[in-house]
């Protein structure tokens, strides 16, 4: 009898020990986890390459939107536009909020207008070149919204991408790398303290979390949304958007992309999948790749077939931030090499480079 | 055991705190307001989350979906016009075709070659949403001032007053847009316009490579002519040196 009492007494005092260091291993864990984000956030910014590569193709994009619609802008916005009834009543929420009025203040006066076009075009190269960042973006994102935002019935789902991306590059260092502001701090001395560099730190890497979930939202939700729809299921739904007079900008292009069925179900499936797919894509290098490729090719399809070039700018734009620093290093040194390269070989009548030339060139 | 941290500033150690909440409420709004409206929202009490999305951090991406759009909307215009001190009604113009050509065969479109369409089927959406007996009034002539007063008590005096006050916004838009299709065409000689908006469905997908194949009917309707609107600050040269070449363009 004392021997069954001793033995459920030993399996109680192994549950109650299982339990106590469940218990314990569960709080370090936690503690080591919120140890490891603290440091992830305070030390040291992540992505410095790829928010500058989202700096420099958001200005871009900017600057290609502005040049596109510069001979057609006051028929589309300004004095000429006013058919649309905008200045009666604006369609959006952004011209009522007053730091947002200036350009549907001067819809009616086109050379106050162009002025205003031109400065905006102005802040956007500023903005790709990394010039005076800190005190210029808030100014460029300001007008931006407001000119965009000025004719609601032009707007797409780009806008809101662009606006939501500008905003939270603000919060991050995006002109650390390949910027002329960057040139200036380098001849800069002064030291940061280490507070001031920690606060600058965790700002940045919490905005780049903010602007990579944005992202992965984005891409699985429409997902989501499109796989209730009978046209996607069935494997044809490119199809059709690309025979219509917005989205067929390219008519003959668009008859011979589709003409071939098994094509039009791939890129179909396709889009949904790699939406679907691409957050999980990310975890691991060999996938990353892939996932990137993937969406990029899907961005340039719509950019070309679509007539949607600066939306598919600016969707590439903040994908830039998934591709690490070591990366876009790596990618500068081969670049380099191979400019060094070719630069030798057209300059110097000795002919080609050695491969082991080349080779020292990528190592430096 | 781990190393210990690192110290860290009671200033670093309250922006860290506070900034890394307000992330995680970002993160969770936007998640429930990007991904499909699902019971998850109720979590969020009242209209926290739209007061704080709208509108910085507006959007929706439910584009393209479920369905794809397939097809294209077109607008026409045609006038009255003094000619010679007589009244005489002029051709129907493409105005969709005019703008179209502005987009199309380019890596770059304007915005500005979207605008007939969005005009088209902006006012054709409205136009299904009204009662019968109201489509019949959006039907009738009235090329006398004061045609947007007349027009909007009879079709209030119907009912449906939200249906109603949309239909009339689209109907003003487009009535003030084919005023200056019409001005930039014929001149000032104007004295009523009318338009034409229709939809025509793409060929189907099946049938994308039989030559003979042509696309559905259009769907098409047409409201009454109206006296010419002119809204405050329209600059009709700006809208001219635009459209009239891409219509001249299109050889219509």
């Amino acid at each position: 009898m004392s021997g069954v009492v001793s033995v459920v007494r030993a399996v109680g005092l192994m549950l109650v020990e299982l339990v106590r260091s469940g218990v314990a291993a569960a709080v370090r864990g936690i503690v080591a986890g919120a140890r490891w984000g603290e440091s992830w956030l305070l030390e040291g910014k992540k992505a410095l390459y790829g928010i500058a590569v989202t700096r420099i193709l958001l200005g871009t994009s900017a600057i290609g939107l502005l040049l596109t619609n510069f001979s057609t802008r006051l028929y589309a916005f300004g004095s000429g536009s006013l058919w649309n009834g905008e200045a009666e009543e604006p369609g959006s929420a952004f011209p009522q909020i007053w730091i947002f009025r200036a350009f549907h203040a001067v819809m009616a006066d086109d050379l106050a207008y162009t002025a205003l076009y031109l400065v905006l075009l102005a802040l956007a190269v500023a903005l790709a070149l990394g010039w005076r960042f800190r005190l210029l973006h808030p100014v460029f994102f300001v007008l931006w919204v407001g000119f965009i935002e000025a004719n609601d019935m032009l707007g797409d789902q780009g806008d809101n991408m662009f606006r939501i991306a500008a905003l939270l590059l603000y919060f991050t260092d995006p002109v650390a790398r390949w910027s002329l502001d960057a040139r200036r701090r380098a001849r800069r001395t002064r030291a940061e303290s280490t507070e001031r560099a920690q606060i600058s730190s965790l700002l940045h890497n919490l905005a780049l979390v903010a602007l990579a979930a944005q992202v992965c939202f984005v891409y699985v939700s429409g997902a989501l949304y499109k796989a209730g729809g009978d046209p996607w299921s069935a494997g044809y739904a490119v199809y059709n958007p690309l025979m219509t007079n917005r989205f067929g900008t390219w008519p003959a292009l668009s008859e011979l992309v589709t003409a071939w069925g098994p094509m039009v179900a791939i890129a179909t499936w396709g889009s949904i999948l790699v939406q679907l797919a691409f957050p999980f894509l990310l975890l691991t290098r060999p996938t990353r790749i892939v996932g990137l490729c993937a969406i990029g090719s899907f961005h340039l399809a719509i950019a070309v077939l679509m007539g949607l070039p600066w939306f598919s700018l600016a969707m590439i734009a903040v994908d830039s931030i998934f591709i690490r620093d070591r990366t876009w290093e790596a990618m500068t040194r081969g670049l380099r090499a191979r400019f060094a390269a070719a630069r030798a070989q057209s300059g110097s009548g000795r002919g080609r480079l050695t491969l082991r030339e080349t080779a020292r060139i990528r190592t430096e | 055991m781990a190393p210990r941290p690192p110290a860290r500033s009671p200033l670093v150690r309250v922006v860290l705190v506070l900034a890394s909440a307000l992330t995680a409420w970002h993160l969770f709004a936007s998640f429930l307001w990007i991904a499909p409206p699902s019971p998850l929202r109720e979590v969020v009490p009242g209209e926290a989350l739209r007061g704080y999305m709208l509108p910085m951090f507006g959007q929706s991406w439910s584009v393209f979906a479920p369905e794809p759009v397939n097809g294209s909307h077109r607008l026409l215009v045609r006038a009255v016009v003094l000619d010679g001190g007589r009244e005489r009604t002029t051709e129907w113009v493409d105005a969709t075709a005019a703008e179209t050509s502005m987009i199309q065969d380019t890596l770059f479109p304007p915005r500005a070659g979207i605008q007939a369409g969005e005009v088209a089927g902006g006012l054709k959406g409205r136009f299904e949403k009204l009662s019968t007996d109201q489509q019949k009034v959006a039907g009738l002539d009235d090329i006398a001032p004061g045609w947007p007063e007349r027009l909007a008590a009879q079709m209030r005096s119907l009912g449906e007053e939200e249906a109603v006050a949309a239909y009339l916004e689209q109907d003003r838009r487009a009535t003030a847009y084919a005023t200056q299709v019409a001005l930039a065409v014929w001149g000032e000689g104007v004295q009523g316009v009318q338009y034409e908006v229709s939809r025509q469905n793409v060929v189907p997908f099946a049938s994308r490579n039989d030559p003979d194949a042509s696309p559905p009917a259009r769907t098409t309707l047409q409201t009454g002519w109206r006296a010419p609107l002119v809204l405050p600050g329209q600059s009709q040269q700006a809208f001219r040196d635009v459209f009239l070449p891409a219509y001249e363009r299109t050889g219509r």
